[in-house]
């Protein structure tokens, strides 16, 4: 497997960032998830928190436990190991239903008109890709994800909206994502899922870093009929896992 | 239930501990007090342990009403706090009884203040590990929300405290205005000259200050327009916006961001910039790391030295049942 040349640098007294290739590349994004795995099973009480980003790993440590020479040791084992690899590349794919219809996705027609097409083109090259969730950021299960055919890569609003309900799915140039809560923000609607992305009373976010998340069409009526089942705590997103 | 009544919600009053550190791959704020040193010190002084959950308020502190005995102790932004209408001191553990009300006040400096309970502190239930309180997605503390009259805080009752009489310390007043940082991870996307802009510059907080971040005035410092990949935030990260103004970015800060971070204000020195007013001028002082390191030591230090000399003065200075019926005879008049 391909290595990455990588720098670790300091960002304040107790975080260092682990940089890799300045670019959106998933095997580069792959590998980031990989180093933050094997770091985060090390349950290790002096790390205390690691955020992937898009070509990096923000690592914070508890400076009574280690300090810069340790920690800088400790990602370095990490990665030269040779047993450091992306072992059998392991896929999980997650179908998130979405309702394309324009009522809740205000923007569909000018993202269509922008790719030449019509709304059920757009709805079908949407929903052919398997989106690779690069990060979590934003806000509570807000993933940035890639990449969106070009054809359909419209550039986010020159001025954003106040208000964005919770649930809505948008596009802002190569990527994707769904907006967990309602909030401002500038990316073209196209859609919204049914399911609950974020509820402060069961705060879990069912999707992470290193996911694949494929879009499943459907109807008004299926929204409302998923949004019920789902806000009982019925509905199970189909996964599914591919290994190779 | 007993615990704590709210008469009076004060201003942007939460219940915060020292984060939710780990789920900020998933896009959690981390949250916890913005002031983590007076935090800590309120905790200490009470004997809790320094993840316990304190009330924080800003500018204007609650009233409240005691329905059960405990100890209390009142760190940050000064006030001038009344227990039924006597002052009481900061900075020092006070015993309350039950019936007791506590007026906090305004805030005579600073912008932020502590109040922690001993016996663990508010007894609210931990989300995803911790108690704080993220206000913009209604998560953790008290229902995900600020404090509103009539709540009840439940809390633990405490009829002894090690080492009363001593449980206090002076706080000194900082009349620094340099902020020590460190470079950010961008420090190098900026030129020479704006580098050097940062550093000479005087600062103030603007009026857009608030727990997820303080956006400061001043000269435009020159930035880039290129677009740069998001990456993992830190606290007491200094971004500079589009505009040229910096952000600093505070507790509730979002967990990734975009904007080109200029430097990395050092821990031991956010607690000062926190409590700033808008009127206080400041500057900006690169340091390195290994100074960071130590001034952050020191202070921790500070706290468990404290922690220990009131374990160890135990036995010395009981609190006898006289002081605490002299407590109760000096309520009746």
């Amino acid at each position: 497997m391909q290595k990455y040349s990588y720098s670790i640098i300091t960002v304040g007294e107790q975080t260092v960032n682990v940089v890799f290739p300045n670019q959106i590349n998933i095997k580069e994004n792959l590998y980031i998830q990989h180093l933050n795995q094997l770091i985060l099973a090390r349950n290790d009480p002096g790390i205390l928190a690691s955020i992937p980003g898009y070509h990096t790993l923000t690592i914070s440590f508890d400076i009574r436990i280690y300090d810069y020479n340790k920690i800088f040791k400790l990602i370095k084992n990490i990665l030269e190991k040779k047993s450091f690899q992306i072992q059998s590349f392991h896929k999980r794919i997650l179908e998130i239903p979405v309702c394309y219809d324009e009522t809740l996705g205000p923007d569909i027609q000018d993202v269509a008109a922008f790719g030449k097409l019509s709304v059920k083109e757009l709805i079908k090259i949407h929903t052919q890709v398997e989106y690779f969730v690069y990060m979590i950021g934003f806000l509570p299960g807000f993933a940035y994800m890639g990449t969106v055919p070009s054809q359909i890569a419209m550039p986010r609003l020159d001025r954003p909206r106040t208000k964005i309900p919770a649930g809505s799915v948008g596009i802002a140039g190569a990527q994707t994502g769904m907006y967990p809560v309602e909030s401002p923000g500038g990316w073209r609607l196209i859609g919204q899922t049914p399911l609950k992305l974020y509820d402060a009373k069961h705060p879990k976010i069912r999707y992470q870093s290193g996911d694949f998340i494929r879009f499943k069409a459907i109807t008004i009526n299926e929204f409302k009929a998923i949004q019920d089942r789902d806000s009982s705590g019925e509905y199970q997103i189909k996964i599914s896992e591919v290994g190779e | 239930m007993r615990g704590i009544e709210v008469v009076a919600s004060g201003l942007a009053t939460t219940i915060q501990d020292i984060g939710r550190i780990k789920y900020q791959s998933a896009g959690f704020p981390s949250s916890g007090a913005i002031d983590h040193q007076a935090h800590c010190l309120a905790n200490a002084l009470v004997n809790n342990e320094e993840n316990a959950a304190t009330i924080e308020y800003c500018l204007m502190g609650p009233t409240l009403k005691f329905t059960m005995q405990t100890f209390i102790a009142l760190t940050g932004g000064t006030v001038q706090p009344q227990l039924n209408s006597h002052i009481v001191p900061m900075n020092q553990a006070v015993p309350v009884h039950s019936g007791d009300v506590l007026k906090i006040g305004n805030l005579k400096h600073g912008r932020f203040g502590y109040l922690a309970v001993a016996g663990g502190g508010i007894q609210v239930p931990e989300v995803l590990g911790s108690k704080s309180t993220t206000l913009r997605i209604e998560l953790g503390g008290f229902k995900g929300r600020t404090l509103e009259e009539g709540d009840l805080l439940p809390t633990c009752d405490v009829y002894t405290m090690p080492s009363l009489a001593s449980r206090k310390v002076s706080v000194e007043t900082n009349n620094t205005t340099q902020i020590r940082f460190v470079k950010g991870p961008q420090w190098n996307l900026f030129s020479e000259q704006a580098q050097h802009k940062f550093m000479v510059q005087t600062y103030h907080i603007s009026n857009q200050a608030d727990r997820m971040g303080y956006r400061l005035r001043g000269k435009a410092i020159e930035v880039s327009q290129s677009n740069m990949l998001s990456e993992g935030t830190v606290l007491g990260n200094v971004q500079i916006t589009r505009d040229g103004s910096p952000i600093v970015l505070l507790a509730d800060r979002q967990t990734t961001g975009g904007y080109p971070v200029i430097a990395t204000v050092i821990a031991a020195d956010l607690g000062k910039l926190i409590q700033f007013s808008n009127q206080m001028a400041f500057n900006f002082v690169l340091t390195d790391i290994e100074t960071a390191v130590k001034e952050l030591k020191q202070q921790i230090k500070k706290i468990q030295d404290l922690r220990k000399l009131w374990q160890q003065k135990r036995y010395m200075e009981p609190i006898g049942p006289a002081r605490k019926a002299a407590l109760k005879i000096g309520k009746l008049f």
